[in-house]
């Protein structure tokens, strides 16, 4: 019985959320990745992400429309976002355990619509209607796969209200994805290397073929040596790796990177042996992955020019200096560049 | 068909090297199999002096370590739950009866929310392993009654709850796309990471536990009797439960520091041993160390092997332990009390 | 010469309770000592206090004229063996095994048994007539047969005292007498014994000395003959007791 005020109390809250929107609707309708016809307002000025890369999908896109992150930047990510950005407070996740709604993100960011970028399957389908129908709030779920990278972009911008940046940001992606073709085209097969990814300070964490995480390597024309599997992320042992035997090993973790070198289970593997293990720059956001969003679109010329030193064409300093200006809004200085790239 | 065992415990004499013929046979089994191909040739080239890079790498400091490290911990956990079971007087408890995994677990998961290095990760396991115990003992022996087996196995259960609810909370907290899937494979126990300097460290600690307990198997086995009756028998019974208690705890924790939660070895493993060698304990305990160090071997070697990902150890024993375990309580004579 | 055992003023009970009062008795080479009284009386309670397992209320326990508090348990051992009313242990342990547990007193702790404490074992059990049981778990055989392997296992710690808990209560009747020529034997070997029993009979033909305890307090204490009379007997079991002699010379008591 004591439940029942609190009970209450929310009901009363979802009452008022669910009318907020009807109070203000002069909007237009948007079919999203699911299929749905959702309303959305006309200009959307309060927008809540659903999850990392629906942040940074707003972020490039609208910046002023963000009432959060989901999670907030590191200090080290601070200079490479825009200053207002940076400000914003940490939500959270929408979603909480379960079937329950996290209430207190609604409340604290009072939102217009929600978006979310990522993985379109059943269960993502299914969170869009529930949160949709919890929430009264319009909830758009887009496409966040790499393929689709040009027409996400032109879709977010619809539902946004922010067309003319979108196109510009999807014929940016549209060209570099080109690029990466006419690189790979006159590159035979047998010069493709093999990649590890190796994630954690010991390096035994992988995501094998198809995962989300490691779907960059295979766009570059990379060949991630982790090919079993169900797409998702795995733990090997550094045998394993010794059979495989990558050419290039990239990594996220900064120890590892540091590390690798001296850990007597990885000599004799060709990359290490090489020297061809490299660091993934992620400030603010990770070039080949954290988060699988638009951020990647740069990572596709670093990559490049990793994989294929003597193929890959253009100053790639130059082109993170564009892209960095571009999407994310800040000038990076030649010290700033160095620091970014690990030069 | 109920096979009879009951005359036919099988002599001192002839069990040991059949035990350490077993193990030898599982210790050549893990250094032979495994993902890299390395054929027996090979092999021996790298042992005398030779063989190329990777072929050394992988067999001097991936495979050789590694199978090294499955046998001490499979030896330490058995060891443990047979120690357990004779001195608790109770053949269904498990090392982990006084808490010391999740104490462990806890130490070891928060050292992965907290982004610690993988060295500082097994270090805290293992002390937060061994103050788990020392509290559970210290609550036991303040209440009335503590030095009896009871209150502290009650007083274990309810720490162990604590710090499993300390799991649960760590998880809660974690980064679930870049901690969770460490933390959620660091508890269902893997040797994926097992180098040279791991079994370095836990090797002290697991000798000092097991030797102890070694020497004094004799008068362990007495234990088995009840506090009253050891005590008569010439057993300083509290005292002795005590020191196996710190050893048994000394091998554990040292053990899941280093594989993560691994269950059902320190259960199962004595039970088999003792099909072999009956309830006396100064047999029970160097068969179950051996069988358990070549179960382990075994169990670790499927686990590298069986697919391109890391198996976690903890399903592997789970899922051949379950089976064995029943099929134990099925045959009916069981070296303990129907 | 020292007494094996001896108790002076000795209270016992739990937790400062005493359940059994003004103990005293002397306990000397060959001498058998039969505690005879109801159900209840603290018979067991009195074994654990002279055994050390149970701290006294008041007075003391002295072993070979040392006090036993503080006395370490090995050297307890030695002087003293114990057989207990049942066993409690739940592992099928072999007959031999556990008979060969009672050897642990004479060797050092990190020792384990040998031929010699082996052989030892044996002869305890042939001494009983159970030689054919070394080699059965104990989970297989009946009350009385595991009483007599407790026996057995008295005999192999080679102790000069031995205190034994009703130790003919589930015998049958030819391993009653076998129990009670071992114990005479025993004495005569110039071991003590003192065994509780509920068998005034048994008491009587087996015992040298009787100690009657009921009701918390020493109600008769001297050689059988004198102290079993059937008043004092009527007393302690609060129902009319009658006393006769046999023709061979033994007492018989009934109701």
């Amino acid at each position: 019985m004591r439940h029942f005020p609190l009970t209450a109390l929310k009901g009363a809250i979802l009452a008022a959320l669910t009318a907020l929107p009807a109070l203000a609707f002069d909007g237009r309708t948007v079919t999203d990745a699911t299929g749905r016809e959702v309303q959305v307002p006309a200009n959307p000025a309060r927008v809540l992400a659903a999850g990392p890369p629906a942040s940074t999908l707003l972020y490039v896109l609208k910046p002023e429309a963000m009432v959060g992150w989901v999670r907030a930047p590191r200090e080290a990510d601070l200079p490479f976002l825009r200053p207002e950005a940076a400000a914003l407070p940490e939500l959270g996740q929408l979603t909480g355990k379960g079937d329950t709604l996290n209430l207190e993100v609604l409340l604290t960011a009072t939102p217009e619509v929600i978006v979310d970028y990522g993985t379109v399957n059943d269960t993502y389908k299914d969170l869009a209607v529930r949160v949709q129908d919890q929430s009264g709030l319009p909830y758009v779920l887009i496409d966040g796969g790499f393929a689709v990278l040009p027409q996400s972009i032109r879709q977010m911008g619809d539902v946004l209200a922010v067309p003319e940046r979108a196109e510009t940001l999807a014929a940016y992606a549209e060209s570099a994805l080109a690029e990466t073709d006419a690189l790979l085209a006159g590159i035979p097969e047998d010069q493709r290397p093999s990649v590890y990814l190796a994630r954690g300070p010991e390096g035994l964490e992988t995501a094998t073929k198809g995962s989300i995480n490691a779907e960059i390597i295979e766009r570059v024309g990379g060949r991630n040596v982790a090919e079993e599997g169900t797409g998702n992320l795995a733990t090997v042992s550094p045998e394993q790796v010794q059979a495989w035997a990558p050419d290039v090993i990239i990594t996220i973790d900064r120890d590892f990177a540091a590390n690798v070198g001296t850990m007597p289970e990885w000599q004799g593997i060709p990359a290490v042996a090489n020297g061809r293990v490299y660091l993934a720059p992620a400030a603010p956001f990770g070039f080949i992955d954290r988060p699988p969003s638009v951020n990647r679109l740069i990572g596709l010329k670093w990559l490049a020019h990793k994989l294929y030193p003597d193929h890959a064409k253009g100053d790639l300093r130059a082109d993170v200096a564009g892209f960095y200006d571009l999407f994310y809004g800040v000038t990076l200085d030649e010290p700033a560049l160095s620091a970014l790239l690990g030069d | 068909m109920s096979l009879r065992f009951r005359r036919f415990w099988v002599t001192e004499r002839s069990l040991a090297p059949l035990l350490l013929a077993g193990l030898a046979a599982a210790l050549l089994a893990g250094v032979a199999i495994g993902p890299f191909p390395l054929s027996l040739r090979q092999i021996g080239a790298v042992l005398g002096g030779g063989g190329e890079v990777q072929a050394t790498t992988v067999l001097w400091n991936i495979r050789l370590p590694r199978v090294f490290a499955a046998a001490m911990v499979g030896a330490a956990l058995a060891a443990a739950g047979a120690t357990y079971q004779t001195a608790f007087r109770n053949p269904l408890v498990s090392p982990d009866i006084l808490g010391v995994s999740a104490g462990a677990g806890f130490g070891a998961v928060l050292g992965i929310l907290l982004g610690l290095p993988v060295l500082m990760i097994q270090l805290t396991g293992f002390v937060t392993g061994l103050a788990t115990v020392a509290l559970v003992l210290g609550l036991a022996l303040s209440l009335r009654g503590g030095g009896q087996v009871l209150v502290m196995v009650l007083c274990g259960i309810a720490v162990g709850a604590l710090a499993g609810a300390g799991i649960s909370l760590v998880k809660l907290m974690a980064d679930p796309e870049q901690q969770l899937p460490a933390i959620t494979f660091w508890l269902m126990g893997s040797l994926a990471g097992a180098k040279r300097a791991d079994v370095a460290a836990a090797l002290p600690a697991i000798v000092a536990g097991l030797l102890p307990l070694v020497l004094l198997r004799w008068r362990i086995g007495l234990l088995a009797l009840g506090d009253d009756e050891a005590k008569s028998l010439g057993v300083e019974a509290t005292r002795l439960r005590l020191l196996i208690i710190a050893c048994a705890t000394l091998m554990t924790s040292a053990a899941v520091s280093m594989a993560g939660v691994v269950g059902w070895i320190g259960l199962m493993v004595p039970h088999m041993a003792r099909l072999l060698t009956g309830p006396r304990f100064d047999r029970l305990l160097p068969a179950a160390a051996l069988i358990g160090a070549g179960f382990m071997v075994l169990v670790d070697t499927a686990a590298r092997s069986i697919a391109q990902m890391e198996v976690p150890l903890g399903i592997l024993t789970a899922v051949l332990g379950a089976p064995v375990f029943v099929w134990l309580l099925a045959r009916g004579s069981r070296g303990w009390a129907e | 010469m020292t007494p094996l055992l001896q108790a002076r003023g000795l209270s016992v009970g739990h937790r400062g309770r005493a359940v059994l009062s003004g103990i005293d008795l002397t306990l000397e080479p060959g001498r058998v000592l039969c505690l005879l009284g109801p159900n209840g009386a603290g018979k067991t309670t009195l074994f654990r206090t002279l055994l050390g397992l149970l701290p006294p209320v008041a007075g003391e326990v002295l072993l070979d004229g040392r006090p036993l508090d503080g006395m370490p348990r090995v050297r307890v051992a030695r002087a003293l063996a114990h057989v207990p009313q049942a066993l409690t242990t739940p592992f099928a342990f072999r007959a031999l095994d556990l008979v060969l547990m009672g050897a642990s007193a004479q060797l050092g702790p990190l020792a384990r048994p040998g031929r010699a404490e082996t052989a030892r074992a044996v002869a305890a059990m042939e001494t009983l007539g159970i030689a054919g049981l070394a080699g059965e778990e104990i989970t297989r055989l009946s009350g009385g047969q595991r009483q007599m392997i407790l026996i057995a296992r008295a005999l192999a710690q080679g102790a000069r005292t031995i205190v034994m808990d009703e130790p003919t209560a589930s015998l049958d009747f030819a391993n009653r007498i076998r129990v009670g020529q071992a114990i005479r034997a025993l004495a005569d070997r110039g071991t003590a014994v003192i065994l509780s029993t509920h068998d005034p009979d048994q008491a009587a033909a087996l015992g040298d000395h009787a100690l009657l305890v009921g009701r918390g307090r020493v109600l008769g204490d001297g050689p059988v003959r004198k102290v079993m009379t059937a008043e004092r007997l009527s007393a302690l079991y609060d129902i009319p007791v009658l006393r006769e002699t046999l023709s061979g010379g033994g007492l018989h008591f009934r109701g």
